[in-house]
């Protein structure tokens, strides 16, 4: 199914998100239905000796107040990194400590969510404060080295190769730097917001997640019953990058107030509260030593980082998994160590590690080219890898150098002169080129893919995966029409919700590697099934003639190398996806950013008019879909780069500028032009449609390409996320 | 949020009467886009609102007079914004509009209601555990030692830092407007100048207006400057942000030689802010960029740094200097 490219077509649901019809899990509304809101603490870390709900159940129509005094009985999630599935392992309201600000205390249950909010508002806590440190550089910060922690290995044991030591010694050239990227949040436009309810003791839970099986199974261990008697539904999320790839911590909070009204309870989690309630990306230090030989051959790489946990829980780093074989050094010594913060545990926000360590890599090889005079894509070129460095097997494929040079060619790269501050536009703005590069694992997980052909020609596909608007479903459908002729309007994808088909983590840039080719060994399936039927014009006369009147199956689908117990981890909702190194071969997806900046020469604000962007994902399944993940990806890098920084003040803990307005996301006069463009080569070693991911390459090395065209307009080499005016004044 | 009341005005007069009788929990309730939010967070607690935004003698506006530009306070900033005689003859008005918030809360806001924006201090918005003076007068300014990037640099005392968030006003202070209030008491007018406070000992006291009068209008002389005149704002996005530092400049050129200038500052203050010293230092130069950047500085002289702000002092000169030139170029 791979030999040619797919044709563009439009996103499934396009038609419904436009016109408002799709429904995300907070648009339910129902007879009985009760309304949840949350307190939460004003103290960074302490114990709530008192709490008193008095005045909250006073407010008219408040019909639950819900403390630590009441949910002893419910029990910890695990934390997903544990063995467990919630996004930390502490559950709030369990017991009287408070490990943050902002974490709840209380819940508030009432007939409108006006009320419930005013009762969440009256809720008063006597709290015992204690020390705090919530930044990396608090000196008492407890720091733990991560290869000597109980984290598994060889997963996060630190990566070496050769002998950097050594290597670094005999470089004829050295850099070393420093790199700080903030705390930043995902603030996807669905906030966390569940619907509860009981029927004849079954609880169906709606949510927007990409894992509703670890909801299931999460809930079933927090309320000690059996996964069978829940349910979740998620057919849509309204984005997650992350922050909802695991148990959210209000989940079994609104389980268990419906469970005691007897109603249906909508929980839906602030704004400012999203800011403390769910994962966020943690802040991270990044010192880097780069050697090079006199002709520009980098010969030994050092990547040294530390990185925000939680007090309660160890969010393990790989940052190293992306500076380690971006390019083909020989030589490397990689050490991440963790710092323990008074914060929720942080997570996985797209391109979690990859993103801050390109950061720091690509802005060093740029500093190397000019250390050597020599174009930074050429540098970039000469320093491919021909195999994997750490393991030394082949890439499945690698089209790095491809994605280089036709990004080179559709920017106009050759225009582009070396010397620092040496091109000016018209109005007299600095102006600044750079380029930088990116890598993502190629994971793939576990699947299994129920395809249903009806008389009626009707097409229903379930597969483990979720639509969070990456496209999935779109991908899902441009597959089923290539393999079986089928209209798109035929189709029913059911993704997302738990009971039909085991519903693994959507994370990792893993979707589509994982439910393409599912999908297409099902439709493998399905056409030998009706091989064996009456031969006909359309598969659905077959179905007919045969007096059918519809054909099932079924295929269970591992990532290359896994064994087959990995299913069992499949089907209670534990993440189970492998990659990048597979046992015959390593795979990663690329990409090469080419970003145009242009800084006032007075107030020094920096635009970014333009941005090429070419990608190797492997065959492009959906490319309408396709474009506009690698399109959000660079406006993701642009904030990253340019606006985010989630504010912390050291004496109060938490986040300072937990709203929209202060949280600066780039907002559309902010963005440019993003031209993208695909190698669209299939990688049929991986899988045998050849499809490898896309949504978090997409941002990876974005940030360093704006860097790098900052150094390349001003002369200045910033080194701290983000970049903002009072940098370059 | 806390349950209030709401009643709709039928006249101006029965709505300064309801905000009058109903005392220190009542509220006049305009466009609500700062009302309301406050109101979510906890930071304005009223019991009563009289919502004044459907008043018909309010919404108008007229710019084309001989003597004096008119605006309703129910005037909406998107349709003002959009006025073609005000984009040409001052944009410096327009431009103030058009770069506030976004296209959503200027259909919503008012004119009057803008200029009485509180500001967007965190500690202030965000309650417990923060102490702020202006929400809890006497429990301190946890921005002093704090996150004060986008805090003043002019117009600060020990007990408030907050600045002024608002850009319309800051246009109007450059132009000389004043506005029309009216209380149980009768009509009053009030020079733009003398609306707002600084803080002082008092930052919970935020304007000259008594609690139950109302802005009526806004009143801009007729000018000639209008024209040469430009609202320069620098923020950390292109659009829906609040200023690092901005400023209104309008001009009076006699060639190259500046005979009048106009200067406030916004972004920078706890209040809108006028530069007379720089106006009078410009007055009779050469606007070179020298000259302007000379004014720039003199318009930020007397700023005083916090902890993470000195850069806008720098900033405010400079866009100072370049709101300066723009305007220039329009003489």
């Amino acid at each position: 199914m791979s030999d040619t490219s797919f044709p563009d077509a439009p996103r499934a649901d396009a038609q419904d998100k436009v016109r408002g019809a799709l429904r995300y899990a907070a648009d339910d509304a129902r007879p009985g239905m009760a309304h949840a809101a949350l307190a939460v603490a004003a103290v960074a870390r302490g114990t709530v000796w008192r709490i008193d709900a008095a005045a909250a159940r006073a407010v008219p129509g408040v019909r639950l107040v819900l403390t630590h005094e009441d949910l002893g009985g419910v029990k910890p999630p695990g934390f997903i990194m544990g063995g467990g599935y919630g996004f930390q392992s502490i559950q709030p309201l369990t017991s009287p400590q408070v490990a943050y600000r902002g974490q709840p205390i209380a819940l508030v249950v009432a007939d409108s969510p006006e009320a419930a909010a005013e009762g969440a508002r009256l809720v008063r806590a006597d709290l015992a404060a204690e020390p705090h440190q919530v930044t990396l550089d608090t000196p008492e910060a407890d720091i733990v080295a991560q290869a000597d922690s109980p984290l598994p290995k060889p997963m996060f044991a630190d990566v070496t190769v050769g002998d950097a030591a050594a290597a670094l010694a005999d470089a004829a050239i050295r850099i070393e730097a420093e790199f700080r990227h903030p705390a930043q949040h995902q603030s996807p436009i669905e906030m966390l917001s569940t619907v509860a309810e009981w029927r004849d003791g079954h609880l169906t839970v709606q949510e927007g997640t990409q894992n509703a099986e670890a909801i299931r199974h999460g809930l079933a261990r927090q309320l000690e019953i059996e996964p069978a008697r829940i349910t979740v539904l998620s057919p849509s999320a309204g984005g997650g990058f992350g922050q909802k790839n695991s148990l959210q911590a209000h989940t079994v909070l609104a389980a268990e107030a419906a469970r005691r009204l007897e109603r249906p309870v909508k929980l839906v989690v602030s704004r400012a509260q999203v800011f403390h309630g769910g994962s966020f990306r943690p802040a991270s230090r990044h010192r880097i030593r780069l050697g090079a030989d006199a002709e520009g051959r980098m010969t030994a790489l050092v990547h040294e980082t530390d990185s925000q946990t939680s007090r309660h829980d160890l969010f393990p780093t790989q940052y190293t998994e992306l500076s380690s074989r971006l390019y083909g050094i020989g030589n490397f010594r990689g050490r991440e160590r963790l710092v323990r913060n008074d914060v929720q545990t942080p997570g996985y926000m797209r391109a979690p590690y990859e993103h801050p360590a390109a950061f720091a890599v690509e802005s060093c090889v740029d500093e190397l080219a000019y250390r050597l005079g020599r174009d930074p894509v050429a540098l970039r070129l000469a320093n491919d890898a021909a195999a994997d460095p750490v393991t030394g097997r082949p890439y499945s494929s690698r089209h790095l150098a491809e994605c280089l040079r036709r990004g080179a060619a559709r920017f106009g790269w050759e225009r582009r002169s070396m010397a620092p501050g040496s091109m000016r536009a018209a109005d007299g703005a600095l102006v600044g080129w750079g380029v930088a590069i990116g890598a993502y694992k190629a994971a793939t997980a576990p699947a299994v893919a129920r395809l249903r052909l009806l008389d009626d020609g009707t097409v229903t596909l379930g597969v483990g995966g979720h639509e969070m608007g990456q496209g999935m479903r779109t991908a899902i459908a441009a597959v089923l029409q290539r393999r079986l002729g089928v209209d798109p309007g035929r189709i029913t994808v059911e993704i997302g919700s738990t009971g039909a088909t085991p519903q693994h983590l959507t994370a990792g840039s893993w979707g589509t590697a994982t439910v393409v080719p599912a999908t297409d060994e099902a439709c493998d399936a399905l056409l030998r099934a009706l091989d064996a039927l009456p031969a006909s014009r359309t598969p659905a006369e077959r179905l007919r003639a045969a007096g059918r009147a519809f054909l099932e199956v079924e295929v269970s689908r591992r990532a290359p190398g896994q064994p087959e117990a990995v299913i069992g981890r499949l089907a209670t909702g534990l993440p189970a996806a492998a990659g990048p190194a597979y046992p015959e071969f390593v795979s990663f997806s690329h990409v090469a950013h080419f970003v145009e900046v242009r800084v006032e020469p007075t107030t020094c604000r920096i635009r970014v008019p333009r941005i090429v962007s070419v990608a190797d994902c492997g065959r492009v399944v959906s490319p309408r879909t396709a474009a506009s993940q690698l399109r959000g990806g660079v406006v993701w890098g642009i904030g990253a780069a340019l606006r985010e920084v989630s504010e912390v003040d050291p004496r109060h803990g938490g986040f300072l500028n937990a709203d929209l307005a202060e949280y600066v996301l780039p907002v559309h006069a902010d963005i440019g032009t993003i031209e993208v463009e695909f190698v669209d080569e299939p990688d049929p070693r991986l899988n045998r449609p050849g499809v490898k991911g896309l949504g978090e390459v997409a941002m990876v090395g974005v940030a360093p390409a704006i860097a790098n065209a900052v150094h390349h307009a001003t002369g200045k080499r910033l080194r701290s996320l983000p970049i903002r005016v009072e940098d370059l004044l | 949020m806390q349950p209030f009341t709401y009643a709709r005005a039928e006249s101006e007069e029965a709505a300064i009467r309801a905000v009058s009788a109903g005392g220190r929990g009542t509220r006049f309730l305009a466009g609500g886009t700062t009302l309301y939010d406050l109101m979510k967070l906890g930071a304005e607690t009223p019991e009563r609102l009289v919502d004044i935004s459907a008043l018909p003698g309010l919404s108008g506006f007229e710019t084309a007079g001989p003597r004096e530009l008119v605006f309703g306070a129910g005037a909406r900033m998107s349709d003002v914004a959009a006025d073609p005689r005000l984009v040409r003859d001052y944009p410096v008005l327009s431009e103030a509009l058009w770069k506030a918030a976004s296209q959503q809360l200027r259909n919503m806001a008012s004119l009057g209601g803008n200029l009485l924006q509180r500001t967007r201090c965190a500690y202030f918005r965000n309650g417990e555990p923060f102490a702020c003076n202006k929400r809890v007068p006497g429990s301190g300014c946890a921005a002093r030692e704090g996150i004060d990037r986008g805090h003043a640099v002019l117009g600060g005392s020990e007990a408030c830092i907050a600045t002024y968030p608002g850009d319309w006003a800051v246009a109007l202070l450059a132009l000389d407007a004043a506005v029309d209030v009216a209380g149980p008491n009768g009509a009053r007018t009030i020079p733009l100048e003398a609306l707002h406070r600084e803080p002082g000992a008092t930052p919970e006291v935020e304007t000259t207006l008594a609690r139950d009068e109302m802005i009526l209008r806004v009143r801009v002389p007729a000018t000639p400057l209008g024209r040469a005149s430009t609202y320069h704002k620098i923020r950390d996005r292109e659009s829906y942000a609040f200023a690092l530092a901005s400023a209104a400049v309008a001009l009076r050129m006699e060639g190259e030689v500046v005979r009048e200038a106009r200067i406030a500052l916004g972004g920078l203050a706890t209040r809108p802010w006028r530069a007379r010293e720089a106006e009078r230092e410009l007055a009779g130069r050469r606007l070179t960029p020298e000259a302007a950047r000379a004014a720039g500085d003199a318009a930020l002289r007397g700023a005083r740094p916090g902890h993470h702000n000195a850069f806008r002092i720098e900033l405010g000169a400079r866009t100072v200097a370049d709101a300066l030139l723009i305007a220039r170029q329009r003489a």
